[in-house]
Formats: structure tokens, C-alpha cells, sequence
């Protein structure tokens, strides 16, 4: 069993912020919030703030041919892919990428495509589904168009652990080239949860705010719904080398819990456990840790489960840590959210540029961290975790080191 | 509309093909209407005549000319 180092060697991320990577970090930069009143043209929906990707060309990104067979979340997920492979470097056709792994998650799959079938079958009475409808809704289209999209031969799937299913995908690249099993992965996850019924869905679990994403603070009142893309060109140490790649950082542990719980309040136990983990897998200490892209979700179960979590692991050291959630900024996009996050830590080591906390007020009682509240901070992060934790337990934790 | 015409409209539209290559003669496959397309054309025909097209009668259908025979049939 080989033990190779994992780089990071390219990044795309299609979110609110924006179509790419330059506008989603300018954003995060500068503290701006995609929130944004409620505005798809979806009657009858409580939620009222929302993030949106905004308005793109398909016939920028897809053939005409394409676009039959792609579901939104696909579109979003070979938007991204196509971003990260480009600034990788890598050619679609060229063996590199096709010998590539895909491995995408998803916290919902293509609903748009299976809405749109039951709509008509169930409120339209029509009496026949469109032929399509299998495959642009599975699950794994995603993995399908993107292998499609861009010639990837190599193993190609999509997992799905709710808003932890970026996380997972990710994890799951980089213990297939630290085992040998492939030299490069193209990792990330897609969401676009924005249908009739996912909305109304959504509503009747009444976690979303009216006001606005405050992560950590007193007067929070939920989290916003997200959609978007995010991906990461993953590849051995010694594969980037030999081809000159550029590194952005070093991917260099993970931690993965289950809370065996309740299905929907987080656990500090197996939040704490998650962390404990990464950081063993790393092989880093507490003290080492610079930043943490938390979960952050604005949520009173969240929030407080991930602060009492971190000073249980970090103890005197978790008030010189940072910790800030992005999802003030590109919102919740479920499994999609992980891989943002992973992107934004990435970029924050590459950087030096710690992205703040948006819409911050004044911190919950129970929430006693350095949250970095709305201006980002310039200083040097060395070593990063990306936190996500999902609905049903699944917990998440990612490592990223300053490649030296 | 003629049966023609609709029936080149919608190969035309699934398929990418120039409405002009759309005659009776023509083999659906030369067409570009692969067998992920040929389903959707199935589709489109039920729903614009309002008919069923057996899954039986498909591996007879081989060129536009056999679309339009089968639709007669099927209508009759």
C-alpha cells in the first residue's frame, strides 16, 4: 500500500458569487453576499431569501446536443469541471485526463428533470413520461456528463451524504491516489435544489431564515438555500511535479464520522470525533491549525454543536484559531457547499487571505470563537480544515496543508 | 400541416438534421437519430398525433417512410 502525497492542481466553482473562480474568490475577498430576496418565478413558497447562479449562455459551455441530456445539476457540475481542468492545465483527449477519475457528489441529484416529468404525470395528467427522464435525473448523471464532457475514461461516480457530499467525494480522490489506484482525480459536487417540490420540501423543515445567513451570531435566524458547482484537479505529488503543475496545496488528511444519532441535529461527539480524526490522519497538531472553513450554517443546532466541538478539540488553542463560513456568502448549496468550502480554504492558504464571516452582528453567548467577522484577514494559513457536517450524522472533515 | 412536414420537424429538431434531408427515403440512422434519439422522436410523434406506438412495430421502422406508415396504420 503506497502513502503518496495528494496535491491540489486546479479549481473551478460555479456559485451565487459567480460563474468562476476569479468572481467567487473577488467575492469572498471583499465579504459580499449573494443573498438575495426571493426572486424565481415559483409561486406559493414561504422562503424568502435565496442564492442563485447567475444567468449563463449555454451555448457558451454545451453543444445544443448536449444540452437534451443534461439536468441543471450537471450543467453546474461540467461547468466547474471544465474550469478545473483548464486551469490544471489539462487537455481533454490527452491520456492524463483520460486515465482521470470523476468523482462528484450530490446532496439531490437531478431533480429539476424528475420534477418536471412527475409535474406532468401527476397535476398535467399526461399519460406518458419523456424519454429523458432516466437519463438526466439519475443521481450519478453528473459523473456521466462530466466523464462525457471531458474524455475522463478512469472510475467515475457520484456519492451522495447530503450537505456533506463534497467532502466525501473529495476524501474519497484522495485516498485513490495516496493508495496508487490513479495519479489524478477531478473531485467536487453539484447542487441545484431550486423545484417546486424540493422548495416546499425545504420549507416545511422551517431552518430558513427570512432575514439573512448569520453564522455564530445572537439574532441568526437560519440558513439561506444555495445552489452551485464546485471541483478540485487532485493529483499525486509526483505526478504534478513531473509535469510542472502549479499546487495551490497540499491535501493532507481527512476524518470522516457518523453520529448514529438523530437524523437531523448534529452531534458534538461525532463532530468532535470527525476533527480528532483529520487531525490524527494529518498528523498535525492542534496548535498547527490556522484556519477552519466551518459548516456554519447559521442554524441553532449547528452553530453551537460546531463551537463547543472545536474548543473541545483545539482547547486553549481555539481562540487563536480562525474560523469562518463562507456559506454567509455563496449560501447553503448542500452537497455543493462542501466543495465551495474546500475551494475557499484552498484558496485561503494559496492566498494568505483568511474570507470572513458575512452578515456578521454579535456573537451568540454560546459562541466564543474568533469568527473573522465581515472583513477577510490578510495573514499567513499554513495549515486549514474544511468542516461539513449532513443531514442524517454524516460528518466530514478536510485537512489542507501550504505546499512546501 | 402535412404528416410529413411535423414528422420532419421533429426529426429535425431531435436529431440536428436539415429539414431538407428529411424525405420519405431517408434511413432515420443517416438521419443522426441514434437510438437515445430515437426514443425521444417515439415521444414527440405520440404526443403530437395522439397515438401509441407499440414497442413491437420499432424494429420495423427504419426509414421516415416507415414512420409515416406506421402513424397511418396506428390512426386508422
Amino acid at each position: 500500500m503506497l502513502n503518496r502525497r495528494v496535491m491540489v492542481t486546479g479549481l473551478g466553482a460555479v456559485s451565487g458569487l459567480g460563474l468562476d473562480v476569479p468572481a467567487f474568490w473577488e467575492a469572498l475577498k471583499a465579504g459580499r453576499s449573494a443573498i438575495k430576496p426571493f426572486d424565481l418565478p415559483i409561486d406559493n413558497i414561504k422562503m424568502s431569501r435565496i442564492v442563485t447562479v447567475p444567468a449563463y449562455e449555454t451555448n457558451r459551455y454545451f453543444s445544443s446536443e448536449e444540452l437534451t441530456i443534461l439536468d441543471r445539476f450537471s450543467q453546474l457540475a461540467v461547468i466547474a469541471a471544465q474550469e478545473a481542468v483548464d486551469d490544471a492545465g489539462l487537455v481533454c483527449g490527452e491520456n492524463i485526463l483520460t486515465d482521470a477519475a470523476a468523482i462528484i457528489g450530490s446532496g439531490c441529484g437531478g431533480k429539476h428533470t424528475d420534477e418536471a416529468t412527475y409535474d406532468q404525470l401527476y397535476k398535467q395528467q399526461r399519460s406518458r413520461a419523456h424519454p429523458l427522464t432516466i437519463p438526466k435525473g439519475m443521481p450519478s448523471a453528473a459523473a456521466s456528463m462530466v466523464s462525457l464532457h471531458l474524455g475522463i475514461k478512469g472510475p467515475a461516480f457520484v456519492l451522495a451524504s447530503a450537505c456533506a457530499s463534497g467532502s466525501h467525494a473529495i476524501i474519497q480522490g484522495m485516498t485513490m491516489i495516496q493508495s496508487g489506484m490513479i495519479d489524478v482525480a477531478l473531485v467536487g459536487a453539484s447542487d441545484a435544489p431550486f423545484t417546486y417540490g424540493l422548495l416546499k420540501s425545504w420549507d416545511a423543515l422551517r431552518v430558513a431564515s427570512a432575514d439573512t445567513c448569520r453564522p455564530f451570531c445572537k439574532d441568526r435566524s437560519g440558513l439561506v438555500l444555495g445552489e452551485g458547482a464546485a471541483m478540485l484537479v487532485l493529483e499525486s505529488e509526483e505526478h504534478a511535479k513531473q509535469r510542472g503543475a502549479h499546487i495551490y496545496s497540499e491535501v493532507i488528511g481527512c476524518g470522516m464520522t457518523s453520529d448514529a444519532g438523530h437524523i437531523t441535529r448534529p452531534d458534538v461527539f461525532g463532530i468532535t470525533n470527525a476533527i480528532k480524526n483529520a487531525l490524527h490522519h494529518a498528523e498535525v497538531n492542534t496548535d498547527e491549525v490556522d484556519y477552519i472553513n466551518a459548516h456554519g450554517t447559521a442554524t441553532t443546532a449547528n452553530d453551537i454543536a460546531e463551537t463547543e466541538a472545536i474548543n473541545q478539540v483545539f482547547g486553549a488553542h481555539a481562540k487563536d484559531l480562525a474560523v469562518s463560513s463562507t456559506k454567509s456568502m455563496h449560501g447553503h448549496a448542500l452537497g455543493a457547499s462542501s466543495a465551495l468550502e474546500l475551494v475557499a480554504a484552498t484558496l485561503a492558504i494559496h492566498h494568505g487571505i483568511i474570507p470572513p464571516t458575512a452578515n456578521f452582528t454579535e456573537a451568540d453567548e454560546k459562541c466564543n470563537l474568533d469568527y473573522v467577522p465581515n472583513i477577510a484577514r490578510q495573514q499567513p494559513v499554513n495549515i486549514a480544515l474544511s468542516n461539513s457536517f449532513a443531514f442524517g450524522g454524516l460528518n466530514a472533515v478536510i485537512a489542507l496543508k501550504k505546499y512546501t | 400541416m402535412m404528416i410529413l412536414d411535423k414528422v420532419a420537424e421533429i426529426i429535425v429538431e431531435t436529431a440536428g438534421c436539415k429539414v431538407e434531408e428529411v424525405v420519405p427515403e431517408a434511413e432515420l440512422s443517416v438521419l443522426g437519430v441514434d437510438s437515445l434519439k430515437a426514443i425521444t422522436v417515439l415521444f414527440e410523434l405520440e404526443e403530437a398525433f395522439d397515438i401509441e406506438i407499440p414497442n413491437e412495430v420499432i424494429p420495423s421502422i427504419v426509414t421516415v417512410n416507415d414512420i409515416l406508415e406506421k402513424i397511418a396504420e396506428i390512426r386508422q
